[in-house]
This record gives C-alpha cells, sequence and structure tokens, in this order.
C-alpha cells in the first residue's frame, strides 16, 4: 500500500466516518504521513527542524491527547454529528479524490512532488469543516487544513524561509490551545458540542 | 532592528504599565506609555516605504485612542488595582499583543512575516472577542478561530505556492517572498501558479478583511467584542488585511496575474457591498449594524482596487484610512450608548441626540459612514466612482451603486431612529456622568480625523 493510498483512505475515514475515537486516528495517520514525507526537508538547517518537530509533537501527541481527554469527559462527544447523510459525504470524497487526481494537471504544478496529496488533504481539512457539527471535528479539520498546507509548503518550495516552518509551527499552537480552550470552555454552556447552536448569532 | 523596536512596543508598554502598582498611578502609565508607543513609526520615516508607514500610522493612531478608551470606559469594576495580573491587566496586555501583531503585518518585508502578525492578531483578538466570558460573546469567538484560520491557512497556502513560483524566476531563497523583489518582474504572461498563488492568497487575506462570502465571522465577532476592540478590529485588522490584498496585488501585477485578480476583487466587492447593504436593512442590533458596514467598507475598497490604476489606488487608500477613523468613532459613540443605556438594540435607543454628547458623536460617525460631506468617504467614493468610469467597468459600478443605496438608507433609518423621537428606554444615569471624559475624548478625535482625511487630496501629498 502507497503512502497516496492510504492518506486517501484516512482521509475518507475522516469525512465518512462518526466515530470521534476512528476520526482521530485517521487524523494521526494522516499526520503521521506528512511528518515522515516532510522530515527529510527540515534536517538542513536547525531552525526548521525544531519548529517542525515541535508542531508535530502538538499534532502527534498534545492534540490527539486532548482530543481524548474531551472525549473521556464527555461522553456525548464520543459519536461526530455530521452535518450532512452519509450519502452525501460519500460522494464529497469521490469528488476530492477526484480533484487531488486532476492538481497534478495543472499548469506549473505537475512537477511537484505529492502535489496531489497535499491538496487531497487541504481539502479533507475543509471537508471535515464544513461536513461536521461537533467543534471536536472542526478542531480536526483545522489540524488536518494545517498538516495539508505544511506538506504543500516542504513539497512546493523546500528552500523556502523558515517563515512558512515558524507560520506552520504557529498555525498548530493557534489551533490547539485557542480551539481547545474555547470547546472547553463552551461545554459548560453546549455539552453536547454541538455547533448548531451557533446559528442563532447569524443575521 | 528599529522596525523591531516599533513592532514590540506597544506590547512592552503593557507590560510594562503592570509594574505600577497603584490604580491611579498604573492609569497614567498607561496612557503616556501608550502614547510613547503609537509615536515611535515616526521613526521608521525614511527606513520603510510610504505604504507601510501610512499603516504604521494608522494601526498606531486608532490603538492609542482605543487604549485612551479603554483606560477610561473600563476604570470602575476591574477589581483589584494593585495586583499585578488582574483581568484589566490581561485585557490591555492583549491589546499590546493585538497591536504590536498588526504593525508587524503593516512593517513586514516579505510575505512570511506579514502572515506571521496576521495569525498572531488572530491569537490575541480570539481571547478579546470572548472577553466577556458570555456564551455568545464566546461562539462568535469560536466562530471567529475557525474561519479565520481556515483563511489564514489558505493564505498560507497561496505564498508557498507563490515562493515557488518565485524560486522558478530564480530569486534567492532569502527574498523569495519578498513583494519588492518580486515587483521587480514584469511578466507580460503569468508564470502558471502565479494567478493561482495569488488568487489563494486573496481569499485566505479576503476572509480576514471580511469580503463576502467570506464574512460570516464578522458581524458576530464585531458586534461581540468590548467596544473598543470592536473599533480595532472593524477600524484597523480589516485595513491590515486589506493592505495585504493591495501587496498581494502587486504582486499579481508584476507576474502577469493582475487581469484575473483585478476580476476577483470586483466580484468580492461587488458581493461585499450589496449583500451588506441589504442586511443592514434587517439589523436590530447597532453593533451588528456597524459590523455589516465594515463587509461594505471593505468591499468598496476591493472594488476601487478592482478598478485598478493611479485613482483606484489613491480611493482605496483614502476610503481606507476615512473608514477606520469613521468607524472607530462609531464604534467607541456605540460604547458610550452601551454603558449608558445598558443596550444596542436599535428600538430601546430612541432619543439620543437630546441625551448628551455621546448620541451626537454617534450621529456624526453614522454620518461619515454614510458618505456624507464634510467626511473621508464622501472624497474617497466620488474617487472610487471615478476609477469605476475611467476603468469602463459599468456593471461593477452600477452594482455597487445599488448597494451603496442599500447602505445608505439603512444607515438613515437607524439614525433617524435612534436620534428622534421620545425615550423608549429609561437610561440609568445621565450621560454627563458616563463614562470618563478620556472615552469622550477618543471618540471626539477619531471622529475629528475622519473629517481631517478629507482634505488630504488637497495637500499635494498623494504620491
Amino acid at each position: 500500500m502507497t503512502i497516496e493510498v492510504l492518506v486517501l483512505l484516512a482521509g475518507a475515514g475522516l469525512i465518512i466516518d462518526t466515530s470521534t475515537a476512528r476520526v482521530v486516528v485517521a487524523y494521526v495517520i494522516i499526520v503521521a504521513v506528512v511528518a515522515l514525507v516532510a522530515a527529510p526537508a527540515t534536517l538542513n538547517a536547525p531552525l526548521p527542524l525544531a519548529f517542525f518537530l515541535a508542531a508535530f509533537l502538538l499534532k502527534l501527541v498534545a492534540a490527539p491527547i486532548a482530543i481524548w481527554e474531551f472525549v473521556r469527559r464527555n461522553a456525548a462527544a464520543r459519536t461526530l454529528r455530521p452535518a450532512v447523510d452519509l450519502p452525501l459525504r460519500l460522494i464529497v470524497v469521490l469528488v476530492l479524490g477526484g480533484a487531488a487526481q486532476l492538481v497534478p494537471r495543472v499548469p506549473g504544478l505537475g512537477m511537484i512532488p505529492h502535489a496531489g496529496m497535499a491538496a487531497y488533504i487541504v481539502l479533507c481539512g475543509l471537508a471535515v469543516l464544513v461536513t461536521h457539527r461537533n467543534l471536536l471535528a472542526q478542531v480536526i479539520g483545522l489540524l488536518v487544513l494545517s498538516s495539508g498546507v505544511t506538506l504543500a509548503g516542504v513539497v512546493c518550495a523546500p528552500q523556502l524561509p523558515e517563515a512558512v516552518e515558524l507560520g506552520a509551527a504557529f498555525d498548530v499552537l493557534v489551533v490547539t490551545f485557542i480551539g481547545l480552550a474555547l470547546v472547553r470552555a463552551l461545554i459548560t454552556e453546549n455539552p453536547l458540542l454541538d455547533t448548531e447552536s451557533l446559528r442563532r448569532l447569524r443575521g | 532592528m528599529m522596525t523591531a523596536f516599533v513592532v514590540v512596543a506597544p506590547l512592552v508598554a503593557a507590560l510594562l504599565t503592570m509594574l505600577f502598582r497603584p490604580l491611579d498611578m498604573r492609569r497614567i502609565a498607561r496612557i503616556i506609555l501608550a502614547a510613547a508607543a503609537a509615536t515611535m513609526p515616526l521613526t521608521l520615516v525614511g527606513r520603510v516605504d510610504w505604504l507601510s508607514l501610512l499603516f504604521a500610522g494608522i494601526v498606531s493612531a486608532i490603538s492609542f485612542l482605543a487604549t485612551v478608551f479603554s483606560t477610561g470606559m473600563y476604570s470602575v469594576d476591574w477589581g483589584r488595582g494593585r495586583a499585578m495580573w488582574t483581568r484589566k491587566s490581561v485585557y490591555f496586555v492583549l491589546l499590546g499583543t493585538f497591536w504590536s501583531a498588526m504593525l508587524l503585518v503593516v512593517l513586514a518585508t516579505n510575505f512570511g512575516l506579514l502572515w506571521f502578525g496576521i495569525a498572531a492578531t488572530t491569537l490575541a483578538t480570539a481571547f478579546l472577542v470572548g472577553f466577556s466570558g458570555d456564551a455568545s460573546a464566546l461562539e462568535a469567538a469560536w466562530k471567529y478561530l475557525v474561519l479565520c484560520s481556515v483563511g489564514i491557512g489558505l493564505a498560507l497556502l497561496g505564498i508557498v505556492l507563490l515562493g515557488r513560483v518565485s524560486l522558478e524566476l530564480g530569486l534567492d531563497p532569502a527574498h523569495a517572498l519578498a513583494w519588492s523583489a518580486i515587483a521587480q518582474h514584469h511578466l507580460a504572461r503569468a508564470v502558471p501558479p502565479a494567478a493561482l498563488a495569488t488568487a489563494i492568497m486573496l481569499i485566505g487575506f479576503a476572509t480576514k478583511a471580511g469580503l463576502v462570502p467570506m464574512h460570516a465571522w464578522l458581524p458576530d465577532a464585531h458586534s461581540k467584542a468590548p467596544a473598543p476592540i470592536s473599533a480595532l478590529l472593524s477600524g484597523v485588522l480589516v485595513s491590515c488585511s486589506l493592505y495585504a490584498i493591495m501587496r498581494t496585488s502587486t504582486v499579481a501585477e508584476a507576474l502577469g496575474a493582475g487581469e484575473v485578480f483585478r476580476q476577483l476583487l470586483l466580484g468580492f466587492g461587488v458581493a461585499s457591498i450589496i449583500v451588506a447593504g441589504a442586511l443592514m436593512l434587517v439589523q436590530r442590533d447597532l453593533k451588528r449594524l456597524l459590523a455589516y458596514s465594515t463587509v461594505e467598507h471593505a468591499g468598496i475598497v476591493a472594488l476601487a482596487l478592482g478598478f485598478g490604476g493611479k485613482l483606484g489606488l489613491i480611493a482605496a487608500l483614502i476610503h481606507v484610512v476615512g473608514h477606520a477613523f469613521a468607524k472607530s468613532a462609531a464604534f467607541f459613540a456605540a460604547g458610550l450608548v452601551q454603558s449608558a443605556s445598558g443596550s444596542t438594540a436599535l428600538s430601546e435607543l430612541n432619543g439620543l441626540w437630546n441625551r448628551g454628547v455621546s448620541g451626537r458623536f454617534l450621529l456624526g460617525a453614522l454620518a461619515a459612514l454614510g458618505g456624507l460631506p464634510p467626511f473621508a468617504l464622501f472624497v474617497s467614493e466620488l474617487l472610487v466612482v471615478g476609477a469605476g468610469i475611467a476603468a469602463h467597468q459599468w456593471i461593477a459600478l452600477g452594482l455597487g451603486a445599488f448597494g451603496l443605496i442599500l447602505a445608505f438608507a439603512a444607515l438613515a433609518r437607524a439614525a433617524i431612529a435612534i436620534e428622534s423621537g421620545p425615550l423608549v428606554r429609561e437610561l440609568p444615569a445621565p450621560f454627563a456622568e458616563l463614562p470618563s471624559g478620556l472615552s469622550v475624548g477618543a471618540a471626539a478625535a477619531a471622529l475629528a480625523c475622519a473629517a481631517a482625511i478629507a482634505l488630504v487630496p488637497w495637500t499635494g501629498a498623494l504620491p
């Protein structure tokens, strides 16, 4: 099984599955694959390597532990409540897979290794945000999105200044700490972690 | 090195303020140190380009006014004045962080640092939006965090692709994201991913600027935050995001992707003006009305940039500066009204004209936002029309004008409703007693600046 197929299946799991535990496993698989692909490009200089290690420690260790802790304390969070039905989620997965296949054919992107995979991960992150109501799913969606962006940075322009690696690490900090802090604050008002209640702010 | 000092000065000032223990001393120290931080960008004259200097001036001036307003506004019930880490101290440290992050955005010389600054503003403001701790404020903060994180993630993706284009053009990796280096190219046809890269960057930065259809977070965050933070979010943070769009526009033109970029800007601009104008008509809350007005004005700036040319750029710049001060004045006045009446519901704010200076400031600010003379937005909107005529963009111009009429009608209706008539809701205290003169002074200064900017085209200072 190639890493592309592994990521394809994990991305599909993120969107289709409703079990928080299995979605977290799918998320960990994607982040681990991104770490494996991105690691060689960061070994040349100490600063990018430091940010890379910090970012992936947060993504691979801190975030899953924090999510696990939330799930343990809130039985209602064990199931991610999708905003759309299963057939539509399957169609979304098929469309994203097709879009990822088309990315290498875009002029200028064909020579970039893993460009399709990076695009697929970014799109999966966005799709998770759209297809799930659960706030934890939104945190996972943002983390997947930032993983895809990090992978895109490494494969598109491995010689870029450290600002992009710094950005990746910072993105993770923003998403992990503020996101989980706000989820925690919201639990008291909204034990199901359901974003449906946010709709009352619309208009 | 000097630029770094200017950037960190507001945060350092906020931290130093905490060393002053007696409450009165701390308030004085806060204003003096904030004033010192606000004047620091003057040391950069001749060291950074005029666009960065202009935006650094806007950021510093309005952040200083917000600091003064907050000092006056929240002097009553924020508790233990002698403790170092009070809730009030945290508020001002977050405000200082926000201020420093915005300075980083406008003083950066490459897209990596600019992006980092925009991400840092999200860090500080997510806490500030939810600062009251109310469920609705926390929910608004959450929505803000999710949507803006998606936006800045997409912006980073675009920046990465732009870096690829720069490297393919033979730029040194150390300068691959510097707009001054990229802008030296004048390509007749776009390098393949250049249009894609700049379009993705535009979508990312437009999310932070609140342009339709990426605007969903803005009305909630801007209306639920404390009034001075709303002023900074609407007046300055949106301006910083528009600054990022201007820098991206320069790069898109240099890489031969300018036409695509301008068409996208026209689309976002027209959609923002019409959608915001229509939604302003149905708003029942003053701060929410002002928040949608921000979407409308961001749309006007996008439209001006989309029209292109020197006139479009000048119109966009005057509009950004005029709107920054007018919107800050409006949110300051709304904060004064809210502290006096305990409400921002339009149905509960009748008869404000006869209730003191805050109601009159609010009317002035609404007139400024509606584009009436003598305020700067009157001049800038005329210039936008001129830019549209020069560019022969008749459809975009017509649709934009329609949206402007909707927005003006909404502001006029709200102004008449809240300023005239008898009081529906009994105010808890006369305006004269609430709050301190500092807050009123900050609102007056912002409104005066919104009028003074209108004189800029006649000074000969424009490039």
